[in-house]
Parts: structure tokens; sequence; C-alpha cells
């Protein structure tokens, strides 16, 4: 048996980043299977239309269901895919772009889809 | 571009067994995941922003291929969970289980439970696939 010590890492971004990963991993395992068995198994595509979503939304509670959705697997989504890319962008330069760029995407991503939660259905006048 | 054909051949040639195909799988599966996420919040967005739009989009994910996708989908979520939900354990509260010995069965254990959760999923959605897609079934 080898002697152990424990170690202290002063918490900086990617410490961060790699405990938010795990945290929401918690929170997504629920929330996603429950909202991939509802809507994809048990209603299915074949249910879902303008007037399904504006059922499904009149009552408040999915809307913040789906926010939460939203917030957090479109965060840890984004995130995922920025540790897979810094194993092929190296340069300084390349990583700057990286991030910044999955900045821009992330925020505009979750905003058309925080805009749409709180903005509902808008039936089109026949 | 070296350093990403680098990856890619080092990715067929390295040796990692179990644990080196749990982190492809991890990785493909969230990467598939999250292009699903990104195009499934802009058109589930269309109901707002552009709400005659949103009958277009619906009837693509109806074309049975996309169905089939669907079924794939679920399994990426599903094996990204379990998968995951290992990670988590054993990154936050038992690192000792990161052991080479036990790799290989806690991988398997990973591979088995993600499949026994899927089947029944994947038999309902194969049954609608066949149901609406093709019309069996009196679809």
């Amino acid at each position: 048996m080898s002697a152990q010590r424990t170690v202290k890492i002063k918490p900086n971004y990617e410490v961060i980043a790699w405990k938010w990963m795990r945290y929401t991993a918690i929170v997504l395992i629920p929330l996603a299977w429950f909202h991939m068995i509802l809507q994809d198994v048990l209603v299915g595509v074949h249910r879902i239309d303008l007037n399904y979503v504006q059922m499904r939304w009149a009552f408040w509670g999915w809307r913040v269901y789906d926010f939460f959705l939203l917030a957090f697997a479109f965060a840890h989504g984004v995130n995922g895919l920025r540790q897979v890319l810094l194993d092929y962008v190296h340069s300084d330069r390349g990583r700057a772009i990286l991030s910044w760029g999955l900045l821009f995407f992330w925020i505009i991503i979750s905003l058309i889809g925080a805009i749409a939660i709180i903005g509902g259905v808008r039936i089109p006048s026949a | 571009m070296s350093s990403l054909k680098t990856s890619f051949s080092g990715y067929v040639r390295y040796k990692g067994r179990a644990g080196h195909w749990a982190f492809l799988l991890h990785r493909i599966t969230g990467l598939g995941t999250l292009l699903f996420l990104t195009i499934h919040i802009v058109d589930t967005a269309f109901v707002y922003f552009a709400p005659q739009l949103y009958e277009h989009a619906i009837a693509l994910y109806r074309n049975p291929i996309f169905m089939l996708g669907e079924i794939f989908l679920v399994f990426s979520l599903t094996y990204h969970g379990v998968n995951g939900l290992r990670i988590t354990i054993f990154d936050l509260w038992k690192p000792e289980w990161w052991d080479i010995h036990d790799e290989r069965k806690s991988v398997m254990i990973t591979l088995i439970v993600s499949i026994i959760l899927w089947l029944p999923a994947a038999a309902i959605m194969g049954y609608n696939l066949l149901k609406h897609g093709f019309g069996f079934f009196g679809g």
C-alpha cells in the first residue's frame, strides 16, 4: 500500500468546469431521461404538433421543467464539446477563438430556447 | 490538422481496451446528442418565432430515417447517462475504483445496463416506426 496524501487544488475555471460536468450529470439523468421517455417513447413524434406543445406549456410547471433542462443540458453539452475540441486545438490563438466561438454559440442558442419557452406557442391565424 | 490526424489514428491504434472503448463511446454519444439537442432547441423555438414552420420541422422527424435515428438517439442518451453516472461516482466518491483491473468489469456492467434500459424503449419506438412510418399494424 503506498502512502496517500490529499492535495487541495485552488479552484480555477477548469476545476469548476470539471465539477460542473459531474453535478449536472446527476441532475440531467432524471431530467433528460424522463423528458426522453415521455416525448420520444410514450407520446411519440407522430402525436406532437403545435397544439400538443401549446397544451403542454399551458401548465407553467412544464415550462419551468423545460427551462432547467435547456439550461443544464445545453451548458453540459457545449462544455463537453469544448473539452473534446481542446484535445485537437493546441495553440493559444486557436483556443481563444474556440472559447469565444463556443461562448457565443452557447449564449445564442440558449437565448433562442429561453425566449421560446417564455413566449410560448403562437398559433398562426388561419 | 496534423494533430487531428494523429488523434484519429491514435484512437484506432491505442490498445486501451475496455476503458478506451468506453471513452470513445462516451464522446460519440455525447457529440451526437449535442448535435440533436442544438437542432431540437431551434426547431422547438419555431413555435414562438415561426409557428407556420414548426409543422414542417416535425414532418422531418416523422420521416422513417429520422425515426430510426431517434432510436439511436435514445441509446446515446441512455448510454451517456449510465456511463456518466459511473464516471461521476468514481470521480466524486470512489476514486479507488479507477483500477485498470476492474475497468473491464465496470465498462461491461455499464454497457449491459444501458442495453437493458434501452431495449423496451427501442421496442416501442420500433413499433411506432413500423406503424406510422410504414403503415404496418393498421397505421
